[in-house]
């Protein structure tokens, strides 16, 4: 029996897709306190402003982040969601979960949660959504010494690491997402609990540029697989391809008939930097010009394979669109080996570089991106002990983010401009 | 020359003591030691809150820093996280 009356919510469930109303219904007739979310939320609606609190100083014995408080400011009207608190459980690498541990971490949310979850957050973690402060205890001992689950991050803290399915499915993977991804975990457990940073800090691992993870647009600093030599060429699999006989994409556009396969328009055409061509039956392609878009690979992945001298290109200062607009990384390094076999040390250095920098020059709740975008590229670069290159810009020939000092230009600041142009013109 | 750990502990408590705002960054520290690396500073207040001198107060997305007796118990602020 419905607690509110919620028109508005309701109408929520009219469309031909899922609805989260539904699923809170749905879970109301198994803890009547989640009638209360139904009717703050409506309320909500109605009033057009929220009634969740955010923050405050709840979190379990030893830990700085994994929850995060939330209230209701009508606690009287609302009873049910008078604390709402949200716990970050860190997912495991590629989010391979066995069934019994679903079921275990829901048994638990049931015993001391709503039973409301979020799967997964976009920082990848399981969340689960609506706990009770004296609850919380409770609920972490029994998930960190009965199932073996941790908490992930929150507040200023280093955010659950995150990586796409890797070597464990994909041909694509550049490098093994899971072990680098699975390592910096472990290795910096006390980053994730306890706030270290003057904001959020996320690294993310994608095996290919595909960028299944979304590291470029969501990271602090990104690691994508990519490759430095050519791209391997099946040249009877491309005229299989051509012939019709081998499905484009895998066959996942099959549902519609798009008519027989054209290479030079579906493939050749959409090239990014038109570093591929057609001579004498063959594809050829001018590897020193490709950017990685992957689409040629995705299309025709029988014919068409990542090289073999693998690794990934790094960037940083990614960040999702809260206070001056989404943002993307910026390129920084363009390959870098990374590998188990000195356990990440490359990678871990440039990343503590990234910190001890940040640490220091970051403002209270600027991210890293923003900082970058603050002192300029070649100021970062320069920290990071790199050395300019081409590579260092985010348009081609358009932004040039990579100026030289004035020790570095000869006669300095003091030339004369005249004169000079008198002799170069602009 | 860089404050002793104790000497630091106490820099800390001194300055979330008597800063005017109750809940303070881990960059408002910094200056109670120019001479110690920033993630020092950050592991010695961290301590602090181990020991039950201070405590965290998370919005979600950003962390501060308070003493106990400054802060409400329940509290809460609009943000994103």
């Amino acid at each position: 029996m419905a607690k509110h009356e919620t028109p508005l919510l309701d109408e929520l469930e009219k469309g031909p897709w899922p609805s989260f109303v539904t699923d809170i219904k749905r879970q109301a007739e198994k803890n009547p306190d989640c009638w209360d979310i139904l009717g703050q939320v409506e309320l909500s609606y109605k009033e057009k402003i929220t009634h969740w609190k955010h923050g405050g100083i709840v979190g379990v014995f030893g830990y700085g982040g994994g929850i995060v408080g939330r209230y209701s400011d009508l606690p009287k009207r609302f009873p049910g969601v008078e604390h709402f608190h949200t716990v970050r459980l860190n997912q495991p690498a590629s989010k391979y979960y066995s069934t019994e541990h679903l079921r275990a971490i829901c048994d638990k949310w049931e015993k001391y949660g709503s039973g409301m979850t979020n799967m997964h957050g976009s920082t990848g973690d399981l969340v689960l959504l609506g706990c009770r402060t004296e609850a919380l205890e409770p609920l972490f001992y029994e998930l960190t010494h009965e199932i073996q689950q941790d908490l992930g991050g929150s507040g200023s803290n280093l955010r659950t690491p995150a990586n796409c399915l890797g070597q464990s499915r994909c041909e694509w993977a550049c490098y093994d997402t899971e072990e680098t991804c699975h390592h910096l975990t472990m290795h910096y457990q006390d980053e994730i609990h306890r706030p270290a940073f003057p904001y959020k800090f996320k690294f993310k691992f994608s095996g290919c540029p595909n960028d299944c993870v979304a590291s470029i647009a969501r990271s602090d600093v990104a690691v994508i697989g990519t490759w430095r030599d050519n791209i391997r060429i099946d040249q009877a699999a491309v005229k299989e391809y051509v012939a019709g006989n081998i499905p484009s994409n895998g066959g996942a556009h099959a549902g519609r008939d798009w008519g027989k396969f054209d290479i030079q328009k579906e493939v050749i055409a959409l090239c990014p930097t038109g570093c591929m061509w057609m001579e004498g039956g063959e594809l050829k392609i001018d590897d020193a010009e490709c950017t990685r878009c992957m689409h040629c690979l995705n299309v025709m992945p029988r014919a068409l394979r990542p090289g073999l001298d693998q690794g990934a290109t790094i960037c940083c200062g990614a960040k999702a669109p809260i206070l001056d607009g989404a943002q993307f990384a910026t390129l920084i390094v363009p390959f870098m080996k990374v590998s188990a076999d000195n356990e990440f040390e490359e990678l871990i250095e440039f990343i503590e570089k990234v910190w001890d920098w940040w640490m220091e020059v970051g403002k209270n709740r600027e991210r890293v991106g923003e900082t970058m975008q603050r002192v300029g590229l070649p100021t970062f670069i320069k920290v990071m002990d790199l050395e300019p290159i081409p590579q260092h810009i985010k348009e081609p020939r358009s932004n040039p983010y990579v100026f030289w000092q004035e020790e570095e230009v000869e006669g300095g600041w003091s030339r004369d401009v005249e004169e000079f142009r008198a002799r170069h013109a602009a | 020359m860089a404050l002793s750990k104790e000497e630091l502990k106490a820099a800390i408590l001194k300055k979330a003591e008597t800063a005017p705002k109750p809940q303070l960054y881990i960059k408002d520290f910094y200056a109670c030691d120019p001479d110690t690396k920033p993630r020092e500073i950050k592991n010695v207040a961290n301590d602090l809150v181990k020991e039950g001198k201070m405590m965290f107060w998370s919005s979600g997305s950003t962390t501060m820093y308070a003493m106990k007796n400054r802060i409400k118990n329940e509290e809460g602020d609009s943000g994103v996280n």
